[in-house]
């Protein structure tokens, strides 16, 4: 299927599918950021897939923010290993 | 409008920096008590970060305690001032490639942007559910573990630990437009696995 490519204020969607992660991170010049919003504004595809993008990546931010603790026996293990190293040798120079 | 999102990552404080270097400098020293508290900071982290590279879970523990040891081995090496969670990961990503193997029938990653995007509800009509989708958290994790090992390591990198773009290229040895690209494309197919997840089970 082809892809909609509007022409909403001097920019196409796939322009804006391509700007969008500078946009959302405020990585674009002024000039270009306006050039996004008001796209966004005028091209309802886009608006509703830039929530969408910016949603799932506010998702993966959130939801996986903290990595999960290892498992115990993991962790034991580790610390057995470790326990059981000689002493580093300093380094030379 | 989706500028609003909130960029704010959680970046790892001068002071954990600072911490980090201390106990290193201990480790080097052969204070086991500093390595401890260096482990017990980075262990999940790193697990985090192998397992996204290495699927098989008992290869993830090797390569695991394989980094520490390095560590412990290597700490007079480290030098000040990088962030000891870097350190640590980049030569934790040399240890899982060496265990990685190159799985048959890799998904489509180098399918054009416009087709990605496509999978990822660009032009498609609406998805109702995928808000609820974005919070509910096992659906989330089961759309993360279905990307490939490299569309995970990019997103742990820069949307987990926070790495800057110029970081996180650094650590994967990337330009920083070629990982931009990479990250772009690791969210599209993110996206587009939660769609597909939603019509299975519509």
């Amino acid at each position: 299927m082809r892809m909609p490519d509007r022409l909403v204020a001097g920019l196409r969607c796939a322009e804006v599918l391509e700007a969008l992660p500078d946009y959302l991170e405020h990585a674009l010049p002024p000039q270009g950021a306006q050039q996004v919003e008001a796209h966004l504004r005028g091209c309802d595809w886009c608006e509703r897939f830039g929530g969408e993008y910016a949603g799932g990546v506010a998702a993966l931010r959130r939801m996986l923010a903290e990595p999960p603790a290892p498992p115990a026996a993991v962790r034991t293990r580790l610390r057995e290993r470790l326990a059981a190293l000689p002493p580093p040798t300093p380094r030379n120079g | 409008m989706p500028g609003e999102e909130d960029g704010a990552l959680t970046v790892p404080a001068a002071t954990a920096a600072a911490e980090d270097a201390a106990l290193l400098a201990g480790t080097a020293a052969g204070d086991r008590t500093a390595f401890e508290r260096f482990v017990a900071r980075h262990e999940a982290a790193v697990l985090r970060y192998v397992r996204g590279l290495v699927d098989d879970a008992d290869r993830a523990e090797d390569v695991l305690q394989e980094r520490f040891i390095a560590a412990w081995r290597g700490a007079a090496g480290f030098r000040g001032g990088a962030a000891a969670r870097g350190w640590l990961l980049s030569i934790a990503r040399h240890a899982a490639q060496r265990h990685r193997r190159r799985r048959a029938g890799e998904p489509a990653t180098h399918l054009p942007l416009e087709e990605l995007a496509r999978q990822a509800g660009f032009s498609q009509p609406a998805a109702p559910d995928l808000a609820r989708a974005f919070e509910a958290r096992e659906l989330v994790e089961r759309g993360f573990r279905a990307l490939s090992p490299e569309e995970r390591e990019v997103l742990i990198l820069r949307e987990l630990e926070g790495f800057s773009g110029e970081e996180t290229a650094a650590l994967l040895g990337l330009s920083l437009a070629a990982m931009k690209s990479r990250l772009h494309r690791a969210r599209l197919r993110f996206l587009g696995v939660l769609r597909g997840e939603i019509d299975a089970h519509a």
